[in-house]
C-alpha cells in the first residue's frame, strides 16, 4: 500500500517512515500542505498520514483540499492536539481516523491496515480472515469455502466488523450504523444480530465485550 | 462589623441621643432658670401694684382676701403690724426680732410649705408690703412648660432612627450593585465590572477590582496557551522517541535487555507530560463552557475500545453493565480523561486473565460509575493518601513493577469534583480487587 505521509517535523516524519518501510508500505513523505496537494492531484495515494500542524497551511485546509481531490482516500489525522473539538472538527471535514501524539506504532499499523481491508474489499470486492472471506459486491460470505446466505444487515454488521478487524466496534457505533442503514433499531437489535451471525460464522469468530461491543481480530 | 448599615445607624442614634441629651439638659436649667426669673419678677410686680392700688395706713381687711392657696401678700406698718392680708397670711412674717430688715427676695417656712416671698418697703407710706408664692408649685409650672418643650425631640429619635436607616439604604446601593455584580459574575466571566454611576469612594475600589479581573484573565490566557504549547511541544518529541524505539525492537542485533528500561522510561516521561497537561487542561473555567448532557454508557464503551489493546494484551475479562440511560452533565472530554485514568489503573494493576468490571447505574439521586477489578486492590488506611499527587501506593519502590506516576487518582478525583461527584474506594466484593465508586448528582 503507498502510503503519503505529510509530517512538517522531519525527524518525526523518518523515524516513522522507517517503520513504515519495515511493516511492508511504499511510503512518500512531504512536509508542505501544498506540495503534498499538489503530489495528490499528479498520483493519488492509497493512503495518507496528515499532520495537522504544517508550516504553511492549516492542516485541516489541507484536508478539504484533498477531499476535494478524492472523496474516498483513507486519510488518518495525526495531531499533538488532543482536544476534542479538534477530534470532531477532524472528522467532521472528512478524516477517516484520528490518531494523537504521542501514539504507539502499533496502534498506528492497525488503523492503516483497516485502511488497507476497507481498500481491498471496495476494489476486489473481497476480504478475507481466517476461514472467512466476504464478498462486497455480490454479497456473498465463504466459511472454509463453503457459501452462506446472510441477510443484508448481518452482511452490513460482518463487514463493518471485518475491515475494523482487531479494533472494537462499541455498540453504539454499531448502532447508529444500523440507523445509518434505514432499520429501525431495537435496544437489543444489535445482539440478535450477532447471535445470528455466530450461529453460521466459526467459532469465536467474533468476540463479544459485555456491554461494550464486539471484535473481530485479525489473523 | 457585622453590616454598615446597622453599625451607621447605631452609632448614628447614640450620638443624637447623647447629643440631644446634653443640649435638653442644659435647655432644662436655663429654662427653669429663666422661668424662675419670670416668676420672681411677678412677685415683684405684684408687690408694687398692691403698694399702689392699697393706700391704707390703718389695719383693716385683716384675713380677708380669698386668694389662691399657692399665693399670698401681707402688707405691715413700720412697726410690723398687719394693715391687710390674704386669709393664708394673718400673722405678719416680719418682726423686730428680725436682724434688720431684708428688702428682696427671700425663701422662708409658712404653713408646712416652703416659699418664695418678695419683700418691698414702701416709703412714701412707710410699710411693708410682702408677697409670696409657694416655691413647689413655681417648680411644677416651671417644670411642665420645660417638659412639654422636651418631649417631642425625645419622640422624635425613633423617627429619626427610621429615616437614618433608608437613607443610609440607599447610600449604600452602589456598594450592593457591585457586590451583586462580582456574585452573579459565571466562573469563566472575567470581563471588567461597569457601573452606571460610581460614587467617589468606589471608584478605587472598582479600579483595583477591574484591574485584578485584568490580570487574572491575563494569567488565564497565558495558562491556556502554556498548556497547549506545552503538549504540542512536548508530544512530539516524545512520539519520535515511541517510533524510533519500534524500529530499534525489530532490530536483531540489540537485546531486549537494553530496549526494556529504555521503553519503560519513554512509557513513563510520555505518561507524566500527558498527566501533567490533563491536571492543567481541566481547570473549572474550561469546564464550565463546554457543559452538556452526556451518555456515560457511549463514554464508557469508546474509551475501552481506545484501551481495548492493552487490555487483550493481558487477556483480561471486561464487560459493562449498564443501565439503559445514564445521562449526566459534564464536559465529555474531562469524563473521557477520567475514565481513562479509572479503566487503566484497573488494567495495569489486575493481573493477566484477571477481570474488569464496570457498572452504570441509573438512579434517582444520579448516576452512579463503578469500576473493579481481581486485582491486589489498595490496603484501607491508603484510601486518603492514594488521591494525592505523585502518590503511589509502597512508594517508588512499587512492587508490582508498573509504570506510573501516580497522578491518575489525583486527576480523577480532580475531574470528579469539577462535576460535583464523589470518588471513594472500595473492596470489591464480587471480583475481589479494588473498587472505585463515583456518583454523579442528577442532571
Amino acid at each position: 500500500m503507498k502510503v503519503l505521509l505529510i509530517e512538517d517535523d522531519v525527524t518525526l516524519a523518518q523515524a516513522l517512515m522507517q517503520s513504515l518501510k519495515n511493516e511492508g508500505f511504499v511510503v512518500n513523505h512531504l512536509t508542505h500542505g501544498h506540495h503534498a496537494i499538489a503530489s495528490i492531484k499528479t498520483e493519488l495515494p492509497d493512503s495518507v498520514i496528515l499532520d495537522l500542524g504544517l508550516p504553511d497551511i492549516d492542516g485541516t485546509e489541507v484536508l478539504k483540499l484533498i477531499r476535494k481531490e478524492s472523496a474516498d482516500l483513507p486519510v488518518l489525522v495525526l495531531t499533538a492536539r488532543t482536544s476534542l473539538n479538534d477530534k470532531i472538527k477532524g472528522l467532521d471535514l472528512g478524516a477517516d481516523d484520528y490518531l494523537a501524539k504521542p501514539f504507539e506504532v502499533a496502534e498506528l499499523m492497525a488503523r492503516l491496515r483497516v485502511f488497507e481491508r476497507r481498500a481491498s474489499s471496495l476494489k476486489h470486492s473481497g476480504l478475507r480472515i481466517g476461514d472467512v472471506t466476504i464478498d462486497s459486491t455480490s454479497h456473498q460470505v465463504s466459511v472454509t469455502g463453503n457459501n452462506i446466505d446472510f441477510s443484508r444487515r448481518e452482511f452490513m454488521l460482518l463487514k463493518t466488523l471485518m475491515e475494523n478487524a482487531g479494533r472494537v466496534q462499541t455498540r453504539d457505533s454499531l448502532e447508529s450504523k444500523l440507523y445509518s442503514w434505514g432499520e429501525e433499531v431495537a435496544s437489543n437489535t444489535i445482539e440478535v444480530h450477532i447471535h445470528h451471525l455466530r450461529k453460521k460464522l466459526p467459532d469465536n469468530f467474533i468476540q463479544t465485550l459485555r456491554g461494550i461491543g464486539y471484535i473481530v481480530k485479525p489473523i | 462589623m457585622k453590616s454598615i448599615r446597622t453599625y451607621l445607624l447605631l452609632a448614628l442614634i447614640a450620638i443624637i441621643t447623647l447629643v440631644t441629651f446634653l443640649s435638653l439638659l442644659q435647655g432644662y436649667q436655663a429654662s427653669i432658670a429663666k422661668a424662675q426669673q419670670l416668676f420672681d419678677d411677678r412677685l415683684q410686680n405684684m408687690a408694687a401694684m398692691i403698694a399702689n392700688a392699697n393706700q391704707d395706713k390703718n389695719p383693716h381687711n385683716v384675713g380677708t382676701e380669698k386668694l389662691s392657696s399657692t399665693v399670698f401678700f401681707q402688707i405691715l406698718t413700720n412697726d410690723f403690724l398687719i394693715l391687710a392680708s390674704s386669709n393664708n397670711a394673718t400673722t405678719p412674717l416680719l418682726s423686730t426680732d428680725n436682724d434688720g430688715v431684708i428688702f428682696g427676695f427671700k425663701d422662708i417656712n409658712l404653713n408646712g410649705y416652703r416659699w418664695r416671698v418678695f419683700i418691698l418697703k414702701d416709703e412714701h407710706l412707710n410699710r411693708w408690703i410682702i408677697t409670696g408664692e409657694r416655691s413647689d408649685i413655681r417648680y411644677i409650672l416651671a417644670e411642665n412648660v420645660v417638659t412639654a418643650s422636651i418631649i417631642p425631640i425625645v419622640l422624635a429619635i425613633p423617627f429619626a432612627a427610621f429615616i437614618i436607616w433608608i437613607a443610609i439604604g440607599f447610600g449604600l446601593k452602589p456598594l450592593r450593585e457591585l457586590t451583586s455584580q462580582l456574585n452573579n459574575k459565571q466562573a469563566d466571566d472575567l470581563s471588567p465590572i461597569l457601573m452606571a454611576n460610581t460614587p467617589d469612594e468606589l471608584t478605587s475600589l472598582l479600579t483595583s477590582t477591574n484591574a485584578l479581573l485584568q490580570r487574572l484573565n491575563d494569567a488565564f490566557v497565558r495558562e491556556q496557551q502554556f498548556s497547549a504549547d506545552a503538549a504540542h511541544e512536548l508530544r512530539t518529541p516524545i512520539s519520535i522517541l515511541k517510533i524510533q524505539l519500534h524500529n530499534l525492537q525489530n532490530n536483531e542485533k540489540i537485546s531486549e535487555a537494553v530496549l526494556q528500561p529504555l521503553a519503560n522510561g519513554i512509557e513513563r516521561m510520555g505518561l507524566v507530560i500527558e498527566q501533567i497537561l490533563s491536571l492543567y487542561r481541566h481547570s473549572p473555567e474550561q469546564l464550565l463552557m463546554k457543559q452538556s448532557g452526556i451518555d456515560l454508557s457511549a463514554i464508557v464503551q469508546s474509551v475501552i475500545a481506545k484501551y481495548y489493546d492493552q487490555i487483550a494484551m493481558k487477556q483480561q475479562k471486561i464487560s459493562l453493565i449498564d443501565d439503559e440511560v445514564c445521562l449526566i452533565k459534564g464536559n465529555q472530554f474531562a469524563l473521557e480523561t477520567l475514565l481513562q485514568n479509572l479503566i487503566s489503573n484497573a488494567n495495569k494493576y489486575t493481573p493477566e486473565h484477571g477481570e474488569i468490571q464496570i457498572t452504570l447505574n441509573d438512579t434517582t439521586t444520579g448516576v452512579r460509575l463503578i469500576v473493579e477489578d481481581s486485582g491486589p486492590g489498595i490496603p484501607k488506611e491508603q484510601y486518603e493518601r492514594v488521591f494525592e499527587r505523585f502518590y503511589r501506593v509502597n512508594g517508588d519502590r512499587h512492587d508490582s513493577g508498573i509504570l506510573g506516576c501516580g497522578l491518575g487518582l489525583a486527576i480523577a478525583k480532580h475531574i470528579a469534583n469539577l462535576h460535583k461527584a464523589k470518588i471513594s474506594l472500595h473492596t470489591s466484593t464480587q471480583l475481589g480487587g479494588l473498587k472505585v465508586v463515583t456518583d454523579f448528582p442528577k442532571r
